[in-house]
């Protein structure tokens, strides 16, 4: 009995420690391989990685192997620092609380960061401490939007202006256009029966949905055609459930073709339901072609892309925020050219290059107007499209 | 020096805190049961561990055959041909007889066990030495004599010359411990050697050639069977003599003090009650002993007593209270004390000092507590006081972990509290369980005493000579019920023996005493 | 020579030492990984491993912060084996003190001292169940626990997700407890200025309390003494006229409210948000390494939970040059071999004996 005890023990204990672990440790040297590198070409001799960093990245729950915000964020930061001879690093907050990631910044900071990136509006909490403990510090935010950055009451209603300093720059997409166009794609290419999975109905994740809504309809207009149907559904979480895959079963088997999916782990749930029931996937934010051969196109923003350009303004200006960017929200679309489609990587058989630049045209002049409303109860009043909301 | 096949010269094996052998000599003939006699203690098992490789001395030689040998492992002494039958089987339960037996030296071609070849030296050894056994029934469904029988033909098989038998008797039967010594006769006959571990007289005057005493790890001396005597063993034994019939005014019986009626108690291990409608009486000042062969219903009996077990049918009445459904604490209150049949399950609680083991009935009483604190040093002065009062001895005194104790001090700890509790009512089972003579004499002088000061006294033992010799009135359960009263006084072994056995009975009433 | 014999000897201080020792052998081996993952970093990390925890004090206030939890849910694990039992649930236990804690502060908003009370009960509450199972059906408490782990973890989400009240807006994660309801946030008597952190609150004075209670109560009580008899030896424990049953259950229910003053401490310390994901909380199986580390010693729990706590802070510290996998993995490794302190004990035990023939030997 009492060695039995001790095997179990042994057992949870070793179990216990993978779970500290949280992920696998996968890959901890490609990324920052780059780092060193150029850490390497602007030190001296002799004293590699002991540069401290230039420019730091700071990942929100995640690592930095997630294949999504922070990964394509980070890539943006490394490229950028080796066109320019900079030492890049990233630091990975203790805990999922925002004290966790001010100390993660803090330490990026201290260890000779000017210039600190972040993706997520979780950070907001954070930047808003951070943007007055360090005044020096210039912050470029993904995907924080000025609305985050308010005094709120009780009922999450703004009770000030957005609070945003000098030293900080957030960085937000028309996430509307991008759905618009992966919507329109997919009903250009013959898909009639659609999904749109989303996490939670926070802001971005609304958008992408509407948007996608209204480039269907858009394109059912066009086609004349009215019998294109998308069940819609917020599952509430933007972790993987089983919960999720049931659901995303469901959908398969009862003719669902494609469903475009919406947010962070989610995906990974609703590529085992395509999987399994050969049915057809629309990623988010980034080109996920190379996950699944499920994935037909990908509603992308351009996240690398955008933090360069952002940080190049910021070194032509002395590393100081210009006018551009500084103390504001950033909302870049079509004509920043930072929505797309990957049609490189996309599977369409009719809807074809020429129909993609011309909407990206109509969209990027503002010919083509999508409405962006991010309310979490929004619901695009459609002609052709029959939209059945799911609770 | 050819005489010998083993000596072991000027052993010396420390312990932190005792010198368990003292420069040691034993020197065993070839074709000799050789008994090795000592108090619990006295450091047999140590000796024989030490050529058994289980432990290494630090000084002193080991021969064999006149040569020095080596020996740092149980391997090692396996090469020589010793073989060691443990006090403890070492037997995997769910393997067969004959897997057990083959267990570590399996005949195979390619990392296939021929078992065909092995199950014909089993066989034929068996038949040689009149070992019988199933070598295809499970261990764990088989007898301990069974079982013993196992770890003996183990040696066998391994062509072992010389046996060592750690207390074998311990475990069994009064009609399996003869078989056994039948067996160990056989293996002499057959040129093998034979070390025999045991505290029990009775048994070196039946079987050994010589015997060697140890006493507190000192060696006493070695002397031939044939020119001694029991009294002379005991003596070297425990350095003075021994009384082996306790001295005892006849008793003077008052007051009832337990009154059992028609108790049922069912059984664990088959369909049927265990105990079937005992009822007995026992009254302040008499030593009352329920006798029997193991396994016919005392346990349960006991347990269902005790409260341990919730009885099924009957009552129980402790000094004219109603005790059929108290709670053990309030047995215990109410003044029965209870020296269990098996210590370690019951007894003691072996990671606990011995200190804290001392107060296990008793620490709730105000003596030793305030407020839910335990008084520390009012169960330390206790425990000092038991200790000198019991001559119980262990390393550390108070605060020795019980388990590190050996085992007949053990039993000398639990003696000491039950007693100490000044109990109404003592209820001992088997008492002197695996005790040396000198312990037993003393178990026996204090039990007596209780029964003076006018305290009733349950005993139920295994134990023919102690039955006999300590009770003033013995019942005889068979199968679960009470077949015979018999008075000490008046009656032999042998009439008692087939009481037992269930070839004699009475007539229920007269059992009950009414 | 007789005095230093004398201590090797000595039970507690040959544990102590054991756990010393093995810690030492753990830290040498993760030097060895470091060196083997990048050697021209490897000196680096270890300075960072082993000075940021003690280097600033805001890093010293952030290993009190991850102790406090972490006490509590060792000295959950380490009181249940003390009892015999191995109370696996702790994590469903920290689990369901945090829901009690956090649904008084949101949702009732109470003030701190009832909230830590709260998640004393919820803890309590979901550690009877493992405890009547075990008592009233001798189902083993193990597998018990384990599946209210996750029972506790799903019915606290679904709880938290039909009480909008207690979540933060557009989120999947409990509001922020030092807007929501400042009150219910463990006060931090300006420890906060002292320290320079806001990590720093009364809540590690709070779990040392805690540890020296159970302490009292395990080696000096009657209540103590019934339960580790329990624990060791339950037979003997009902024929000593020891209730058993009614102890198994009491040493879970025990067990599973200092879990969940685990929970509460680390959630009503004010920077945690629970995060309505589909995984239990780890930090409830921390606390069986924590427990093992100190042997189950309640006061042991105070040190080993900060030498883990310690360690992880420095591991951060790490950072960039290391990866948090890696930081992990050599974490692990240095708790894996510190817990092998038993294995030291026996290796001591047997120097001390050698020493002592030695010098018997010598006096010969």
């Amino acid at each position: 009995m009492k060695k039995l005890m001790a095997l179990v023990l042994a057992l949870t204990m070793g179990l216990s420690l993978v779970a500290c672990g949280g992920k696998p440790a996968s890959e901890p040297a490609s990324a920052p391989a780059d780092a060193s590198e150029a850490s390497e070409a602007s030190e001296p001799a002799g004293q590699p990685a002991a540069g401290g960093t230039d420019i730091a990245f700071v990942t929100d729950v995640g690592n930095i192997d997630d294949n999504s915000f922070n990964q394509f964020t980070y890539e943006g930061v490394t490229k950028f620092c080796k066109d320019n001879n900079l030492n890049a690093n990233y630091f990975r907050p203790a805990e999922d609380t925002d004290e966790a990631r001010l100390k993660a910044m803090s330490q990026a900071i201290e260890d000779g960061a000017k210039t600190v990136v972040m993706a997520g509006f979780l950070f907001a909490p954070t930047l808003r401490q951070a943007q007055e403990k360090w005044p020096d510090v210039q912050f470029l935010a993904l995907d924080v939007a000025s609305f985050d950055m308010m005094d709120k009451d009780a009922d999450g209603k703004p009770t000030s202006d957005p609070i945003i300093k000098d030293n900080t720059a957030l960085i937000t997409y028309k996430e509307e256009q991008s759905g618009y166009l992966a919507g329109y794609a997919a009903v250009a290419d013959g898909y009639k029966d659609l999904g749109f999975l989303g996490g939670m109905a926070v802001p971005a994740v609304v958008r992408f949905g509407q948007g996608f809504v209204q480039g269907a309809d858009a394109a059912a207009k066009d086609l004349g055609i009215d019998d294109v149907n998308i069940k819609y559904w917020y599952s509430g979480s933007f972790g993987p459930t089983d919960e999720i895959k049931a659901k995303m079963d469901g959908w398969y088997a009862g003719g669902t073709e494609a469903v475009f999916v919406c947010g962070g782990g989610i995906y990974i749930s609703a590529v085992d339901a395509a999987t399994a029931n050969d049915g057809k996937i629309i990623g988010v934010d980034v080109d996920q072609s190379s996950f699944s051969e499920q994935v037909i196109t990908s509603a992308t923003k351009g996240l690398a892309e955008s933090v360069q350009l952002a940080l190049t303004d910021c070194m032509n200006n002395g590393w100081k925020w210009s006018d551009t960017y500084k103390a504001k929200e950033t909302t870049l679309g079509a004509a920043e050219n930072s929505v797309s489609l990957p049609m490189a990587t996309s599977q369409f058989t009719t809807f074809d290059e020429a129909k993609y630049n011309e909407l990206y045209k109509g969209l990027a002049d503002g010919t083509i107007a999508v409405d962006n409303n991010s309310a979490a109860d929004a619901q695009f009043a459609t002609e052709k499209v029959k939209v059945s909301y799911e609770a | 020096m050819g005489e010998y096949v083993i000596e072991m010269l000027n052993i010396t094996k420390e312990f932190p805190g005792i010198k368990a052998n003292d420069n040691v000599t034993l020197q065993l003939k070839k074709g000799e049961v050789h008994a090795l006699l000592g108090e619990n203690g006295a450091g047999k098992s140590t000796l024989m561990s030490v050529l058994f490789g289980l432990y290494q001395a630090e000084q002193g030689v080991i021969k064999k055959d006149g040569v020095e040998v080596k020996i740092k492992n149980p391997n090692d002494a396996n090469a020589l041909h010793i073989g060691m039958v443990h006090q403890h089987f070492k037997l995997v339960e769910v393997f067969s007889v004959l897997e057990n037996i083959i267990l570590g030296v399996e005949p195979g071609k390619a990392g296939i066990v021929q078992k065909a070849a092995a199950r014909k030296k089993v066989l034929e050894l068996s038949e040689k030495y009149g070992l019988q056994v199933d070598p295809d029934a499970k261990v764990e469904n088989i007898s301990v004599g069974m079982q013993q029988r196992v770890e003996i033909l183990k040696m066998l098989y391994r062509d072992n010359e010389i046996l060592i038998f750690d207390e074998p008797t311990a475990v069994l039967t009064p009609q399996e411990i003869d078989e056994l010594m039948e067996i160990m006769r056989n293996f002499t006959k057959e040129g093998k050697s034979i070390l025999f571990i045991t505290h029990k007289l009775n048994e070196i005057m039946a079987v050994a050639d010589r015997c060697t005493v140890l006493r507190k790890g000192k060696c006493i001396g070695t002397v031939n069977i044939a020119d001694t005597t029991k009294e002379e063993l005991s003596r070297m034994m425990v350095g003075r003599d021994v009384e082996f019939a306790v001295e005892k005014k006849s008793a003077q019986p008052g007051d009832t003090v337990l009154k059992v009626r028609d108790m049922v108690v069912p059984s664990k291990v088959h369909a049927n009650n265990a105990v079937k409608g005992v009822s007995l009486d026992v009254h302040a000042g008499e030593i009352v002993c329920v006798a029997g062969i193991e396994g016919n219903g005392q346990t349960e009996f006991v347990y269902g007593l005790t409260g341990l077990e919730k009885i099924t049918g009957g009552s129980v009445e402790l000094c004219g209270r109603d005790i059929t459904h108290a709670a053990i604490r309030e047995r215990s209150k109410l003044g029965m004390s209870h020296i269990p049949e098996d210590r370690h399950k019951h007894g003691l609680v072996l990671d606990y000092t011995l200190a804290e083991n001392m107060v296990l009935q008793r620490y709730w009483q105000p003596e030793f507590q305030k407020h839910g604190f335990i008084k520390k040093d009012a169960v330390q002065k206790y425990a000092e006081k038991l200790i000198a009062e019991y001559d119980v001895r262990s390393g550390q005194g108070p605060v020795t972990i019980a388990r590190s104790m050996s085992g007949g001090n053990q039993q000398k700890a639990i003696v000491a509290r039950e007693i100490d509790m000044d109990p109404n009512l003592l209820v001992a089972v088997q008492p002197t369980r695996g005790m040396d003579v000198g312990a037993i004499e003393n178990i026996h002088k204090q039990i007596v005493a209780e029964r003076d000061k006018g305290k009733a006294v349950l005993l139920i033992s295994l134990e023919l000579d102690e039955v006999m010799n300590l009770s003033d009135r013995i019942l005889v359960m068979y199968e679960g019920e009470i077949v015979g009263e018999l008075d000490p006084k008046k009656t032999t072994i042998q009439e008692l023996g087939l009481y037992m056995a269930g070839a004699k009975r009475k007539a229920k009433e007269a059992a009950a005493n009414e | 020579m007789n005095k230093k014999k004398s201590i090797l000897e000595n039970q507690a201080v040959n544990s102590f030492l054991a756990s010393l020792i093995s810690i030492a052998a753990g830290l040498v081996f993760g030097v060895v990984l470091l060196l083997i993952l990048k050697p021209e970093a490897a000196m680096g990390g270890v300075k960072a491993m082993l000075g940021a925890g003690f280097s600033k004090l805001d890093n010293f206030a952030e290993v009190l912060y991850q102790a406090a939890p972490l006490m509590l849910c060792g000295l959950s694990v380490g009181f249940a084996f003390k009892t015999g039992l191995f109370n696996i649930g702790a994590s469903g236990q920290y689990t369901m003190g945090a829901f009690f804690a956090l649904f008084c502060a949101l949702q009732l908003q109470l003030p701190w001292w009832v909230c830590l009370i709260a998640s004393m009960i919820g803890g309590a509450f979901w550690g009877l169940f493992p405890g009547l199972f075990k008592a009233l059906f001798n189902v083993n408490e193990v597998i018990t626990s384990i599946m209210f782990n996750w029972i506790g973890m799903y019915l606290v989400n679904l709880c938290f997700a039909n009480l909008p009240k207690t979540l933060a807006s557009h989120n999947d994660r409990t509001a922020n407890l030092t807007e929501a309801n400042p009150s219910a946030v463990i006060p931090k008597a300006g420890l906060d200025k002292l320290f320079h952190s806001n990590y720093m609150s009364i809540s590690i004075f709070i779990a040392i309390g805690i540890a020296v209670l159970m302490y009292v109560v395990l080696q000096k009580t009657t209540f103590g003494y019934e339960l580790k008899a329990c624990g060791m030896n339950r037979s003997a424990s009902q024929y000593a006229g020891i209730n058993a049953k009614r102890n198994i259950v009491l040493s879970m229910v025990i067990s599973g409210a200092l879990a969940g003053i685990g929970g509460g401490l680390y959630f009503l310390a004010g920077a945690g948000q629970y995060v309505l994901v589909k995984a239990l909380l780890t930090r409830g199986f921390d606390g069986i390494p924590v427990a093992l580390l100190a042997n189950s010693h309640p006061l042991g729990t105070i040190l080993s939970s900060f030498f883990i706590s310690y360690l992880s802070v420095g591991g951060n510290a790490m950072q960039p040059n290391f990866s948090t996998e890696t930081i992990n993995i050599i974490i692990a490794v240095i708790i894996y071999l510190a817990a092998f302190s038993l294995l030291m004990k026996n290796m001591l035990a047997g120097v001390a004996r050698r020493k002592k023939e030695k010098q018997k030997e010598a006096g010969k």
